[in-house]
């Protein structure tokens, strides 16, 4: 299982190298560089929301409502959309991937390749029908309005992902449980769920981090400010600012603020993130 | 699930199987073949699919014909005028230019600065995890958030970069960054250049996968490690490069956030791209019809490269 091997290839050896002085001072040089370059906007913007009015101004931001949204509301919403995203994806996709791998039916893989095919569906070119459904079905202003949408555009990237695991089971496994008389569902449930924890594992931490970089479904189908999602409120707050370097250092506070889940799921959950990603091969 | 059942429900295939190996092998008492299990574990994705694909195909299909606002009342049948309209628009056929410009761009930087770093990264430097990290988290973090820092450090009379390069003794260089279309476009080339973790991701995890002890023979030989950066291991990773530049220009399709949040599309469109276009008749201008038929077109554009996509990776595997 050549996969198993990938998943930790941060971490593997490096290679077998022997670089002159000369160029360990240019390879260190560059990479500091590129890495002060790429710290940069994230280092300015904490600078920023201190610069005037220091510490104060996060609790400042917490405890006020910014054009009626409060900061540790979007937290709590983005937390909920993000957790029904992340559970559609791994429970549909999961179903769906057995189905591709075990069960033999005809036209299997055309319908595989059908469902592969909307891997690079934009989320703007489905922007107008999915207002005109939301509107039909009454999911404007719900969590779960957006995390349809949302499931839908991973879930090509779930199937992918996990059928590739999937087939990698060996079949003497499946024949085991045959010989049980196990059902279908029996195997799904057994053998090919916990023998593909991992995978689940990465793509639910891939399906919370999508969701919260997701500013497009929130921004057009949540318009109470009591439902604003954290991506969405770094564009609603913004007017609630005065142009006063006081309140220019609050609103940078605020955008921080809003970055702290992205960022507390992408440190903790970094070696699912990035093994899921190298996996599934495709998607940004 | 008694095996009567689940007998009348197996496929015309297995019954043939069946009555060739009477309920002696495995296969003949199993329910394994098809039948209603299709359904139950298919059915989910396939609602899915049908409602938020297909049958939004079906509405963009007949909006796209209409002139019609956000209500979805009192539609106008227009026939195919949205559509010469659109491909009209140069606004629009700018976009379609700038998404597919700033796709190649980011493919540029990801086969050279993405590729260098990665390999820097695996020639056994310290603080390695450090370094991937930093150049992984623009690309993790919300998109939303990222541009729009950036896009305040490209204030024109305060914003950070114009102020740093003024303490540099470069002030020559402070540009009107939002306001001017060629320092619009560097700016957006910077912003792009800022998400190449993906990329740098997929070669890292490919390099490690190289055989060791070729590595180590070319060093013993006396090359350089740029040679061996150059000459070996960039023609050895071609398959990561077609899954890096497949992956960046599909991005290219969503990076809606990127434009909206730095430049928003200016100066007077010149900056927007397909998702910004579309984001903006239909929530701006209130024009649904119209954004309907830029929508078909992109999405047949990103329907051709998913084809490609699959193609390759066919054969690739």
């Amino acid at each position: 299982m050549a996969r198993m091997k990938t998943q930790h290839a941060a971490d593997e050896e490096a290679l077998p190298l022997r670089s002159r002085r000369i160029d360990k001072i240019l390879i260190y040089g560059f990479l500091v560089i590129i890495g002060l370059a790429f710290a940069a906007p994230l280092i300015n913007a904490v600078q920023m929301s201190v610069a005037v009015g220091g510490i104060g101004n996060y609790w400042a931001v917490l405890t006020r409502t910014l054009n009626g949204v409060s900061i540790p509301q979007t937290f709590l919403n983005s937390a909920i959309i993000a957790l029904m995203h992340a559970g559609l994806v791994c429970v549909i996709g999961a179903l769906a991937a057995y189905a591709f791998s075990f069960i033999p039916f005809r036209g299997r893989e055309p319908l595989y390749y059908g469902v592969l095919l909307f891997l690079a569906v934009p989320a703007t070119s489905i922007l107008v029908p999915v207002y005109f459904i939301s509107g039909t079905l009454g999911l404007f202003n719900t969590h779960i309005g957006v995390a349809l949408p949302e499931a839908v555009l991973t879930l090509p990237f779930a199937v992918l992902l996990l059928r590739n695991r999937m087939d990698d089971i060996p079949r003497q496994l499946v024949e085991a449980a045959i010989l049980d008389r196990a059902s279908h569902i029996g195997v799904f449930w057994h053998v090919a769920v916990p023998l593909c924890r991992g995978p689940l594992f990465n793509l639910a931490a891939l399906s919370v981090m999508w969701s919260l970089q997701d500013f497009l479904f929130p921004s057009v189908l949540l318009r109470s400010p009591a439902l604003t999602t954290a991506a969405q409120a770094v564009q609603t707050i913004r007017s609630a600012f005065g142009p006063t370097p006081a309140e220019s250092s609050q609103y940078y506070a605020a955008l921080v603020l809003l970055g702290v889940p992205a960022l507390v799921i992408i440190l903790f959950a970094f070696k699912y993130v990035t093994s899921g990603l190298s996996a599934g091969g495709v998607k940004e | 699930m008694t095996t009567t059942e689940t007998s009348t429900l197996v496929t015309r295939a297995g019954e043939r199987r069946q009555r060739r190996s009477p309920a002696r092998g495995v296969r003949g008492r199993s329910p394994f073949r098809g039948g209603w299990y299709v359904v139950l574990f298919l059915g989910p994705l396939l609602l899915f699919y049908g409602v938020y694909f297909l049958y939004s195909f079906g509405i963009l299909g007949m909006v796209s014909t209409e002139r019609v606002g956000l209500t979805f009342r009192n539609a106008v049948d227009v026939g195919m005028q949205n559509f010469v309209l659109v491909l009209e628009d140069p606004t629009f056929q700018r976009s379609l230019i700038n998404t597919i410009v700033f796709g190649l761009f980011s493919v540029l930087v990801a086969l050279t600065l993405g590729f260098i770093l990665a390999m820097m990264l695996a020639s056994g430097v310290r603080m390695r995890r450090l370094f991937y990290t930093v150049f992984l988290l623009p690309s993790l973090i919300p998109m939303s958030l990222f541009a729009t820092v950036f896009s305040r450090m490209l204030e024109t009379r305060d914003g950070a970069i114009n102020d740093g390069l003024r303490n540099l003794g470069l002030g020559f260089l402070a540009q009107d960054w939002l306001g001017d279309p060629t320092a619009a476009y560097v700016a957006i080339g910077i912003l792009l250049t800022y998400t190449i973790g993906l990329p740098i991701m997929y070669y890292t995890t490919d390099v490690a996968q190289v055989n060791a002890s070729i590595v180590e023979s070319a060093t013993l030989d006396g090359a350089s490690v740029w040679q061996i950066y150059r000459i070996m291991l960039f023609p050895l990773l071609r398959t990561t490069h077609i899954t890096v530049i497949l992956s960046v220009i599909l991005g290219s399709f969503r990076a809606f956030d990127i434009i909206y949040f730095s430049t928003g599309g200016q100066p007077g469109g010149r900056t927007d791209i397909t998702g910004t276009y579309i984001y903006k008749a239909t929530l701006g201008l209130d024009r649904v019809g119209y954004a309907a038929a830029a929508s078909i077109i992109v999405l047949i554009i990103a329907l051709i490269i998913s084809v490609v996509q699959i193609i390759v990776r066919r054969k690739a595997s």
